[in-house]
């Protein structure tokens, strides 16, 4: 049975089986559904669940979230790889989206477009499609978003890209978001900014674009690390943004290998120096957050397990 | 207690500049703790190790360990190391009833090479004839999955702890926040290594107690790499491909206070050992039995004779030397065949502690007792 869930704008679920499922879908806490067009008609009247005709086939299909581990040639260290989408949402936020993703997995994908869609200004149509089995996990995870205070702060961000629009450019957004690299796109450089990075240039990238990995580092060494916005401790599969200015951020954690892993917790620094917190963690009905600490120019916090999205409310910044 | 950070080495260096160049990782130590007025290292017998051996300590073919003679090596070597007639007056040197002590185990090739219980189990003894209370003994390790096959708590007296820092692969809240280690060796996104909390926040003392056994990456696994590796967070990221950077991070973690302060007594069991593809023990052809023990405060002396234990038996097995470093002899895949490794190994960690006045590493000025059990 597919599922189909429209997320953020309208939010509610397209369901392609029969009207007759719809206590499943309560089940889930489910109250909004989009179907396609031809099945509108048979679901209109059900009790408890409102209805929507939608049609995802002009959509831009999105990888299922998730982490491959991959062992290093001779090396006892594993080497975790991340498949995110959250590069697509910062590069065309006006565009329209599907994952079709199976099982739990179905929530990491419901949290990735909201971290990166949900608090845009311009917010991208975003659709979540699963099966049954996925439907208990996205039914707690649209219900821990549904949770979270709505928010107006605007990402914040220290690069400038000015993008290409290739296929080769788009790897090296993908892999400064999955090293917690936070950028805007430019189009022309952004003096305001620590960084600016047009991708091919000599000056930063000596024009040569083949190995996007390196360029990724290329860009962290002349941010330098010092200047990261925020850094995670304990993981290297967790991908966060961050919103917000000196005086007020929110920080979302997205948990790639929530599947693989479980109990285990991470250490985070947030450029800034902010007195007060609040957080909540997808999964848990306290987040908490321990060892909080103001340093001389960041503040540290332990969040000591990890569901598959961490939100984390600052104030007070000086 | 004034929080202290310093630098090892000033950090400016770009990452891909490293990398290229292969220079000495940048490491940026931060810890709170400072050192003791008589730290543990190189302590009371710096530059002496003594070594025990017991012939009949274990059967080669069934590995059964011998409580009785394990229990004489024990008492001879403490007493040997210390001068001391009564044992009790020998680890009295060291503890007292008021000390919450720690035995550092090493399980990282249980469930067949690792600390042996049956050493465990007389040094609490021990440390409860001098009036130590059980419930203020700690036997710790990392990894809780390698702890739970060796099971040390049917070995010793109810209210000893067995614990673990990281109950379950990746669990956060056993390590210090305020105790790391940062640096970037190949720019991975986690830079930090924190410490065990219950080394910084728990233990006023630490026996050091690991195996002989060959290193994959370090060349050698002793004192230095069983309380510097084995009570740090992010420690398997130093290696990548055949590089390693065990020659620098050993020493570099072991002297983060208050490990050095606090590890007072190094006891190596070399009951068993391993002797290729190390610290793991997959391959019972690649175990042997030293049957011998060494005492000492030094971990750099010990570490040293180490070193020819293990080249001794490569030797006589036609193994290259932990020293080679030549490219022939690296491959990657499983490790069955004693000529090849998956790293350049770096037994140099242990000459290049010296830097920090943790012991004493040219053999020539290492002096060793010898006893036979």
């Amino acid at each position: 049975m597919t599922l189909l869930l429209l997320f953020l704008l309208t939010p509610g679920i397209f369901w392609d089986g029969a009207p007759a499922t719809a206590d499943v879908l309560k089940q889930a806490g489910i109250t909004k559904i989009a179907v396609p067009a031809a099945m509108e008609s048979e679901w209109k009247g059900q009790s408890g669940i409102s209805v929507e005709a939608v049609d995802i086939s002009s959509r831009t299909l999105l990888k299922p979230p998730a982490v491959q581990m991959r062992m290093n040639q001779a090396s006892a260290s594993r080497s975790p790889w991340i498949d995110g989408n959250g590069w697509q949402f910062i590069r065309e936020p006006r565009g329209g989206y599907y994952y079709n993703v199976e099982g739990p997995s179905a929530a990491l994908a419901a949290a990735e477009a909201f971290v990166f869609g949900g608090d845009a200004p311009v917010q991208p149509d975003t659709l979540v499609q699963t099966d049954a089995g996925g439907l208990p996990a996205l039914g707690e995870m649209l219900a821990f978003l549904g949770r979270i205070e709505p928010s107006d702060l605007p990402p914040r961000v220290n690069i400038g890209y000015i993008d290409d629009g290739s296929a080769e450019s788009g790897e090296l957004l993908n892999l400064m978001v999955r090293k917690n690299l936070l950028f805007k796109l430019v189009t022309t450089p952004d003096p305001s900014l620590d960084l600016n990075v047009r991708f091919g240039s000599d000056e930063f990238l000596k024009g040569d674009t083949s190995d996007p990995s390196r360029l990724a580092q290329s860009v962290r060494a002349r941010l330098t690390d010092d200047k990261r916005l925020f850094r995670v401790y304990g993981s290297d599969t967790v991908v966060g943004r961050l919103m917000g200015d000196e005086k007020r951020a929110r920080l979302y954690l997205l948990n790639y290998s929530s599947g693989r892993r479980s109990g285990f917790g991470i250490r985070v620094r947030v450029l800034g120096r902010y007195k007060n917190h609040t957080g909540a963690v997808s999964g848990l009905d306290n987040p908490g957050i321990r060892e909080y600490v103001v340093t001389d120019n960041a503040t540290e916090f332990t969040i000591p397990e990890m569901g598959i999205l961490a939100v984390i409310d600052l104030s007070g910044g000086r | 207690m004034n929080r202290r950070n310093f630098l090892h080495v000033a950090a400016a260096s770009p990452v891909l500049a490293r990398a290229a160049s292969n220079p000495m990782p940048a490491y940026r130590t931060v810890t709170p703790y400072k050192a003791a007025a008589s730290p543990g290292f190189p302590g009371p017998y710096k530059g002496q190790v003594t070594r025990v051996y017991g012939e009949s300590s274990i059967d080669p073919e069934s590995e059964k360990v011998d409580s009785d003679v394990v229990r004489q090596m024990i008492s001879q070597g403490m007493r040997g190391m210390t001068g001391d007639k009564d044992e009790r007056d020998a680890w009295a040197r060291f503890f007292g009833p008021h000390d919450i002590i720690g035995l550092k185990v090493n399980c990282s090739g249980a469930p067949n090479v690792m600390t042996n219980p049956e050493i465990v189990a007389d040094i609490v003894q021990n440390l409860i004839s001098i009036d130590v209370p059980p419930k203020q003994i700690y036997i710790y390790e990392k990894f809780r999955s390698q702890m739970d096959t060796v099971r040390y708590e049917q070995y010793v007296p109810d209210g000893v702890h067995v614990v673990a820092a990281e109950e379950s692969r990746g669990a956060i809240v056993g390590y210090d926040p305020d105790v790391y280690v940062e640096t970037d060796f190949f720019g991975e996104e986690d830079t930090r290594s924190f410490m065990l909390r219950i080394v910084s926040e728990t233990l006023t003392k630490i026996i050091n107690l690991p195996n002989m056994k060959e290193h994959q990456a370090a060349g050698v696994t002793g004192c230095l790499k069983n309380i510097s590796y084995g009570h740090f967070s992010n420690v398997d990221r130093s290696h990548r491909w055949e590089k390693t950077n065990t020659d620098t991070y050993i020493g570099t973690l072991a002297a983060v206070e208050p490990i050095p302060s606090k590890t007072v007594l190094n006891i190596m069991d070399g009951l068993r050992g391993v002797w290729h593809a190390g610290p793991f023990s997959r391959e019972k052809k690649f175990r042997f039995f030293p049957k011998q023990m060494m005492f000492g405060t030094d971990p750099i002396a010990m570490d040293r004779l180490l070193i020819d234990v293990i080249e001794d038996k490569r030797k006589a097995e036609g193994a290259p030397s932990v020293f080679d470093r030549s490219k022939e002899h690296i491959r990657s895949g499983r490790e069955v065949d004693p000529s090849h490794n998956r790293f350049i190994r770096e037994p140099g960690h242990i000459k290049y502690a010296t830097r920090f006045d943790l012991g004493v590493y040219d053999i020539g000025q290492i002096k060793i007792k010898r006893i036979d059990v």
